[in-house]
């Protein structure tokens, strides 16, 4: 077979842990969002306010959800990026799997955002504000269960080829329980325990708000541990080359900034165990992504990947991401700075 | 080619156009409206007009709820579906172009905070923080076009980049500059008409005859760019070049797709000079709504003869449309096609037909197989697919061996109706004669056309036409004729008519 000399695209233009570093910070930052804003919506609807929706918090949190959204779509552009560049071979066989699922993904994610509007907006009381909530928390949910699904599938090439062989149509859900069910439900274990926080520290100058915030935190972090239990026991065989990997450190560090996040919540030392909370938040973030490499072992490697970096065209995107996070850090400080009404 | 192929059931082109148009749209509405609102609101406040700012401020409302849900989320459901639809032409754009759609990440968190903002802080924020807000945004949301159409241009015109694989040849192509030109010219003509239309229902008469005289001045203004954009488009030496001219000649749809959008240009420039400049009082939501639907025909126009020019190309002279690259399309060679497909369905001529045909063609619905094979049998398909890429529309060659050919000849044969084509439309004489023709050798000789071998055939007589129906080894390329009698007698006779009517 003749070849042209055309480029090769099959090349990463920056090396692999530059890559895997953007990867993993952005991550971490687009699940702090939406653990605010999925886990404030499944805190609002469990804490029973006094007074329900109408609670000052309650009110404060609905009116906050649109632009966690906002944040949450815009900090999940990069990661997913990041991981389309390296994993693309496993992840776009994944999604063309569970196609109709996965293009129904920005679907649900619109809708949802537009019900968070609409309560927001909603002058027609809290039965209205509520059946708005319920809308766009079914979406939410529907956005992590394909999510899950997806990931869990590009971590399983094997079930991957079987699953398209059976059924070609993109109407596939892989349901694995180990590999889908409990980490589905770690994840969503860990949005309720950041939106657990996220409803304290807005609820922190009123008691109850706070109480609840607390017993809200403290039962996410619970549920969280026991679903990670249930989901690293069905590692099977990849539970040895995972602990021996580096992603056990990333673990130990997960859980150890968690469980000290706690305590410094209930003392009331906010920033410090925010700050934990979120050490604790990339150190499983980055646990994840080593386990996706053990996974893929014999399957996929990403250090086999030719490097040709493209150095200049990433100084300009380090520039244009100092000045967007000074432009940000700006607008934030003129908006909250400024008197409520003029 | 290393990826599973989509069975979705609907066309591809539906489905993207489903979700492109609707997205491009808003999106270039959203950086129109953003320079509107901002020059408005200075105006606004110039002359303290305060039913003007609370116009503004109702207009930023829905421009903000449009913008960031509706336009942000239907730029990720495009890349979700190319991602399904097109993964190796998505995989090569976002290998050769990931800081570019990274930069563009940083100016779209920008540009997300600043609409959020703008709007909440009408009231809370002094009219210049307010106002400056307002040109972060649309500083933002301008250089966000910018960056994306690097990325669109290169699909299209790739230029240097295939010789060298350099980003800044790839993202500085010979179609970025009119393209920039003419996308922001869009973007200002959208807003224009959309406040036009806005502005015909306002209940005070002197605001709504200000209101549409600006506004028709800013859609006369961005058509003006537009046309400029477009005037240099079409200037652009690489587009000229064969292969694109080629495309032009063989397909009918960018002729098409220029001829709406010249149509619309004409109606929209007359609508807005007389309605919206000249006799602002004839304005009316309606009038405004007709002009709004212009100028969506105008941009829709220029998108599909974009696209219709790429063809059959996803990325220009590099990758195929069913993502085979430029350099594996050796029609007639020796390598199998089905060994590179690691996704199988148990059904190779199944598996065939989705590698190969697909992305384009369904058998049924969009841009449909069954009716072009429809009578013609499975020599004739085996042998059009050795020539597929000499065929009047723009095809790449089928990328598999002999056998392969013949399997999913054997495929597509099955999902036809192979009876006669005198049996399926009931025809005979010179009508069947021009249904054989266009069935059998239409597709890659038209008369007076593409291929055209009106001339040659001109001195034939009924046994060197014969002949030639009856010869094996007429062309590698070109399928041996294997219709019935009655058909072979029709073909004949429609030819020959052609001395009497002259060769054209």
């Amino acid at each position: 077979m003749i070849v042209l000399a055309l480029p090769d695209v099959h090349v990463l233009p920056a090396p692999l842990w530059l890559i895997t570093l953007l990867h993993v910070l952005t991550l971490t930052l687009h699940f702090a969002a939406m653990g605010c804003l999925f886990g404030g919506v499944l805190a609002l609807f469990l804490a029973r306010l006094p007074g329900g929706l109408e609670h000052p918090n309650a009110r404060r949190l609905v009116k906050l959800f649109p632009t966690l959204m906002a944040a949450t779509v815009t900090l999940g552009v990069a990661p997913l990026l990041f991981v389309q560049l390296v994993y693309g071979e496993v992840v776009y066989s994944a999604a063309i799997v569970s196609g109709w699922f996965w293009l129904g993904i920005p679907i649900a994610a619109m809708l949802a955002y537009a019900c968070l509007y609409a309560a927001s907006f909603t002058k027609r009381g809290v039965r209205r504000v509520r059946v708005w909530l319920l809308l766009a928390l079914a979406g939410l949910l529907y956005v992590s269960l394909v999510y899950s699904s997806v990931f869990a599938l590009a971590e399983h090439p094997a079930a991957q080829k079987d699953a398209y062989a059976a059924d070609p149509t993109g109407l596939v859900w892989y349901a694995d329980v180990g590999a889908w069910l409990f980490r589905w439900l770690h994840m969503v274990a860990g949005a309720f325990t950041v939106g657990g926080f996220f409803f304290g520290v807005l609820g922190r100058k009123d008691d109850v708000a706070w109480a609840k915030g607390k017993a809200l935190f403290g039962v996410g972090m619970a549920a969280a541990f026991v679903t990670g239990i249930a989901y690293l026991m069905t590692l099977g065989d990849v539970m040895k080359p995972f602990m021996q990997s580096a992603g056990i450190h990333g673990l130990m560090l997960g859980i150890l900034a968690s469980v000290v996040a706690a305590p410094l919540f209930v003392k009331r030392r906010l920033f410090l165990s925010g700050l934990s909370l979120g050490v604790g938040l990339l150190g499983m973030v980055y646990a994840r992504q080593v386990l996706r490499d053990v996974r893929l072992q014999g399957h996929f490697d990403p250090t086999a990947l030719a490097v040709d970096p493209q150095w200049g065209v990433f100084a300009l995107f380090a520039v244009c991401l100092i000045i967007a996070l000074g432009a940000v850090a700006w607008m934030l400080r003129i908006y909250f700075r400024a008197p409520t009404a003029s | 080619m290393g990826y599973p192929f989509w069975e979705t059931g609907i066309g591809y082109g539906p489905l993207m156009a489903v979700i492109a148009v609707l997205h491009v749209f808003v999106s270039h509405f959203a950086i129109g409206g953003g320079l509107y609102l901002v020059v408005a609101e200075r105006g606004a406040r110039a002359r303290a007009d305060l039913q003007r700012l609370a116009f503004l401020e109702r207009l930023s409302r829905f421009f903000a709820l449009l913008t960031l849900v509706f336009g942000a989320l239907s730029g990720v459901a495009i890349w979700f579906v190319i991602g399904l639809l097109s993964p190796s032409g998505t995989e090569a754009l976002i290998h050769t172009f990931v800081w570019a759609w990274a930069i563009e990440w940083t100016l779209f968190a920008v540009e997300v905070l600043a609409a959020i903002l703008y709007y909440y802080g009408w009231k809370r924020l002094s009219p210049r923080r307010h106002m400056t807000l307002g040109w972060i945004y649309l500083v933002a949301a301008w250089l966000s076009l910018a960056v994306i159409n690097g990325m669109v241009t290169f699909m299209l015109t790739p230029g240097a980049w295939l010789q060298t694989g350099a980003f800044l040849d790839g993202f500085f192509n010979p179609t970025y500059v009119p393209s920039l030109v003419l996308r922001s010219g869009i973007c200002i003509l959208l807003a224009g008409v959309f406040v036009l239309f806005v502005a015909g229902g306002h209940p005070d008469r002197r605001s709504r005859l200000a209101l549409v005289r600006g506004a028709g001045l800013w859609g006369l203004v961005g058509l003006a760019i537009a046309a400029a954009g477009f005037w240099l488009y079409r200037g652009v030496d690489v587009l000229r070049l064969d292969s694109f001219r080629d495309v032009a000649e063989r397909l009918r749809l960018p002729g098409m797709a220029t001829q709406v959008m010249y149509g619309a240009a004409c109606v929209l420039a007359g609508g807005l000079l007389l309605t919206a400049v000249l006799l602002p009082a004839l304005q009316r939501r309606s009038v405004g709504g007709v002009l709004l639907l212009c100028a969506l025909a105008v941009f829709g126009g220029f998108e599909f003869w974009r696209e219709s020019a790429r063809k059959p190309y996803v990325i220009h002279g590099f990758m195929y449309g069913n993502g085979l690259l430029v350099g594996e399309d050796h029609p007639g060679g020796e390598e199998s096609l089905l060994d590179r497909l690691p996704y199988r369905t148990g059904d190779d001529g199944r598996d065939l037909f989705n590698r190969a045909c697909r992305s384009c063609h369904q058998m049924e619905g969009y841009r449909a197989l069954k009716p072009i094979l429809d009578g013609t049998d499975e020599h004739y398909i085996e042998g059009a697919l050795a020539g597929l890429h000499k065929m009047r529309a723009p095809m790449p060659p089928f990328a598999g061996n002999a056998k392969e050919r013949a399997t999913l000849a054997a495929w597509l044969a099955e999902r036809i109706d192979r009876r006669p084509l005198h049996e399926i439309h009931g025809e005979a004489g010179l009508a069947l004669g021009r249904r054989v023709y266009e069935a059998r050798c239409g597709s890659c000789h038209v008369r007076g056309g593409y291929e055209d071998v009106s001339e040659t055939l001109s001195d034939f007589d009924v046994k060197d036409l014969d002949d030639l129906l009856s010869d094996p080894d007429m062309s590698e390329e070109m399928p041996m004729f294997h219709g019935d009698a009655k058909e072979r007698q029709a073909l004949i006779d429609y030819i020959l008519g052609w001395k009497k009517e002259g060769v054209r």
